[in-house]
């Protein structure tokens, strides 16, 4: 019985997921960046997302089942962390939009030469999927709540299907405008645009990992309410950030 | 044997990560100490001397710079002691998230070899540590390794601070009120706060800088309607309060060590938390424009950035007086962690002295980009916080490993230590006040400071010697020390009242304190 107990406390002590994503990271994103655009090496800058990316994923899934099968250190933690890192993720926002600011309303002429017409109907109805989504996630953890796992996931796929439109439709539009001519390197109100939507529609992917992270255990019966809890935070900070994104982005002239 | 590194490498227990940390960080201290040394030998002398080549030295610059805040001091602070000290101190099991530290410190891991790559690379990122815009964006180097350094690295940073802020709000022991914290755990809390808000602003802007270079975009490009200052303000934006966050951790590591070599309670606990810890949270976002005097700006931001710049020694004071007033009556030990301590006082006098004139604008604009303003960062910052490092893994060694170092050798090289860094950094101002401007690899214009760059040298070597004794110290004392004992310091926080090292859970049981526990109830029975 005693060798039994060491046992579990060692299993506890010890995970090798982290380290796996961190070296999934850096050949992810440094070394396959570096090789592109630095190195132009096109067949190293392959093989070093081909080795990262897997290594991401396999790190992320084994750590949603070592997390799903261990005792939490403390219970309940998970949203107000979720709350302290939104902070961080809202400083990254605000810097993108402190420096549109600046340029803008330090700019000469606006919008600057280059610029074409933003569609004004593409965003609206963009609008509307990314609110529909908060109101269907936060069914989902009603259902939870209720214990109606039934429910939680039907909610919860809904609420994937409509990101996923979200994504679609913002893809769409890059395609349109960039054919168009208008890149982020047209000027600085394309750089603006593209980075800015750009790092938005990254945080909608983000939210759809975590989604997706949600709903695979859950298929097999098995909840983590932290994770649940957390994770529709961050969607709505997500769906309030594009609140800023569309105002300030498409529909100030 | 496979078995042990595998324990360690890819432990959760915050007392391993810790230590993960602190052999990271001391091997980063390691590698940009020996850029400095590099570039002490480029300076020996005027004209190149050690190599031709000036990217190279900027090479060297890039890496020291960098290396030493992002790869030494903040994680030594928040990663090492903050991961070790943190969640003994308030009487929990661990941290929070064991295994989100356990990722915050293999990012770290990343942080750091990709910095060593530059050791490697065929164009090696040479942007110093600040990566201004335009060089940053039109050199040959790769900038991207510059940017992606600084990523990891404060990724890492605001995975901690989620961690940490969360483990220090909830998981206190039971009884544990906030006014019973130890004050370096309150520095932790106070720190963290700092890196969620401003990690971010930095990693924007180094990304900016990567997307203009090698995407395309016009964010600092002025022929575009972008604006070169703009990153400027972003990177002061998060770098003044970047030396609070090294600041409060190593001034929150000397109280506690002065506590308890002086056995006394801490002099005005709540003016040194509120006024001090909390009066520099409310400053640090407001001043940065002072690293901008030089730039064309309006009058009233110049007067009223140095109002707000000169108000920062009001919280600082309150902490000296603080550490001050803990020393008075005192019945003071003067062993190693001690002597560190009490130079960290000195050496944060001088470096605050010499940054209040730099507050000044009519005289800042003069000795900018002079060698005045290393000479007074390594002071402040760079010595007094390595010197508060220093003394604090000193102090823990104990708990750390369970033995003793030698206190003789000890003495010897922090000594040696601290007479080089003040033959380095004295005469380093001293430059500065002659005309020696900073970042150059060559003074043949400047024959009037040849004699100051000599003893700059000569202290340099002084240093690595030392650094090297308490090295060699450590390593010795890890295999052959003398048994230390649960608290060979006889202090009342609560991380020595457990065993040395803590097992796994790090207490037999959770402890319940009272309502009048205090981690320095010295001189009262308890
Ligand atoms: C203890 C031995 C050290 C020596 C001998 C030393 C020496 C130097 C020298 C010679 C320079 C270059 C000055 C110039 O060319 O303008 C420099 C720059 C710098 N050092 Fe140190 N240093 C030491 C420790 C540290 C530490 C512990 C830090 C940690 C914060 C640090 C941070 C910096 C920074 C940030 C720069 C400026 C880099 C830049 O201009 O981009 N140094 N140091
Ligand atoms: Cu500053």
């Amino acid at each position: 019985m005693s060798d039994h107990a060491a046992v579990h406390e060692h299993a506890e002590e010890v995970s090798i997921w982290p380290a796996v994503i961190s070296i999934g990271i850096l050949f992810a994103v440094p070394f396959a960046f570096s090789f592109h655009f630095v190195y132009h090496n096109g067949l190293y800058a392959a093989l070093s997302l081909g080795l990262g990316v897997p290594m991401i994923v396999m790190g992320i899934v084994g750590w949603v089942y070592e997390a799903l099968h261990s005792e939490p250190v403390a219970e309940g933690l998970a949203p107000p962390a979720m709350g302290w890192f939104i902070l961080a993720e809202a400083l990254i926002f605000l810097s993108f939009f402190a420096t549109y600011w600046v340029v803008r309303l330090g700019a000469p002429v606006w919008p600057p030469e280059g610029t074409v017409e933003l569609p004004k109907l593409m965003p609206l109805v963009m609008t509307t999927v990314l609110v529909t989504s908060s109101f269907t996630i936060h069914f989902a953890e009603g259902r939870l709540a209720q214990g109606d796992r039934r429910g939680f996931i039907n909610w919860l796929i809904l609420s994937m299907l409509l990101g996923l439109a979200f994504i679609s439709m913002s893809a769409y539009e890059w395609n349109h405008l960039l054919h168009e001519g208008f890149t982020p390197a047209t000027n600085i109100f394309g750089t603006a645009f593209y980075t800015i939507t750009g790092f938005h529609g990254a945080h909608v992917i983000v939210g759809l990992g975590i989604f997706t992270a949600m709903l695979l255990p859950a298929l097999r019966g098995q909840v983590n309410e932290g994770l649940v809890k957390s994770g529709s935070l961050y969607w709505h900070f997500v769906d309030i950030i594009w609140f800023f994104v569309v105002s300030q982005v498409y529909f100030w002239v | 044997m496979a078995g042990v590194l595998r324990e360690w490498l890819f432990t959760t227990d915050h007392k391993k990560v810790g230590i993960l940390y602190l052999i990271g960080s001391v091997a980063a201290f390691a590698v940009a100490g020996i850029m400095a040394l590099l570039m002490r030998a480029e300076l020996s002398a005027p004209g190149p001397t050690i190599t031709a080549n000036p990217s190279q030295y900027n090479v060297w610059l890039y890496f020291h710079g960098a290396a030493m805040i992002l790869g030494f001091q903040i994680p030594a602070l928040t990663g090492f002691l903050a991961n070790y000290l943190v969640p003994l101190q308030i009487g929990a099991k661990d941290v929070a998230f064991p295994r989100l530290n356990a990722l915050s410190v293999w990012l770290f891991f990343a942080g750091i070899i990709l910095a060593l790559l530059t050791f490697v690379l065929p164009d090696p990122p040479d942007v110093m540590w600040t990566g201004y815009p335009p060089y940053s964006e039109i050199t040959q180097g790769n900038t991207a390794f510059y940017s992606f350094t600084v990523l990891l690295l404060g990724f890492a940073s605001i995975l901690g601070g989620v961690n940490f802020l969360t483990t220090i709000a909830f998981m206190r022991a039971p009884g544990m009120g906030w006014n019973q914290l130890n004050i370096f755990t309150w520095s932790v809390f106070a720190a963290f706060i700092l890196q969620l808000i401003f990690v971010p602003v930095l990693g924007t802007a180094v990304t900016m800088i990567m997307f203009d270079k090698y995407l395309g975009t016009n964010f600092f490009d002025p022929t575009q309607g972008g604006d070169v200052l703009i990153y400027q303000n972003l990177f002061w934006f998060y770098s003044h309060p970047a030396v609070y966050v090294i600041f409060l951790p190593f001034i929150g590591i000397v109280f506690d060590i002065v506590a308890t070599f002086a056995r006394n309670r801490i002099f005005n606990y709540k003016m040194v938390v509120y006024g001090g810890i909390g009066g520099i949270l409310l400053l640090a976002g407001e001043v940065w424009i002072h690293h901008l005097y030089v730039t064309g700006m309006p009058d009233w931001l110049r007067v009223g950035q140095m109002v707000t710049t000169l108000m920062i020694s009001v919280p600082v004071g309150l902490m000296f007086i603080g550490l001050v007033g803990t020393l008075y009556k005192g019945s003071i030990t003067f062993n190693t962690p001690m002597l560190y301590a009490l130079s960290v006082i000195f050496l944060m006098l001088i470096g605050g002295l010499t940054g209040i004139p730099l507050a000044v604008a009519s005289i800042d604009i003069n000795l900018s980009d002079s060698y005045f303003i290393p000479g007074h960062f390594h002071y402040v910052m760079a010595v007094a916080g390595t010197f508060a490092i220093f003394g604090g893994i000193y102090y823990l060694f104990p708990k750390m490993t369970g033995r003793m170092y030698n206190e003789k050798l000890g003495k010897t090289s922090f000594w040696i230590t601290f007479v080089g860094v003040n033959l380095v950094f004295f005469p380093m101002m001293m430059a500065g006040l002659e005309g020696m401007p900073r970042r150059y690899w060559d003074y043949s214009q400047f024959p009037q400071v040849e004699g100051l760059h000599h003893l700059m040298t000569a202290g340099a070597v002084l240093v690595a010697i030392g650094f090297f004794l308490a090295l060699v110290n450590w390593i010795q004392a890890l295999f052959k020390g003398q048994p230390a004992g649960n608290n060979p310091w006889g202090s009342r926080s609560l991380e020595w009242t457990t065993a040395s090292p803590p097992q796994h859970g790090n207490f037999p049981e959770i402890p319940m304190l009272s309502k009048d526990w205090s981690p320095y109830a010295y001189g009262s029975s308890q």
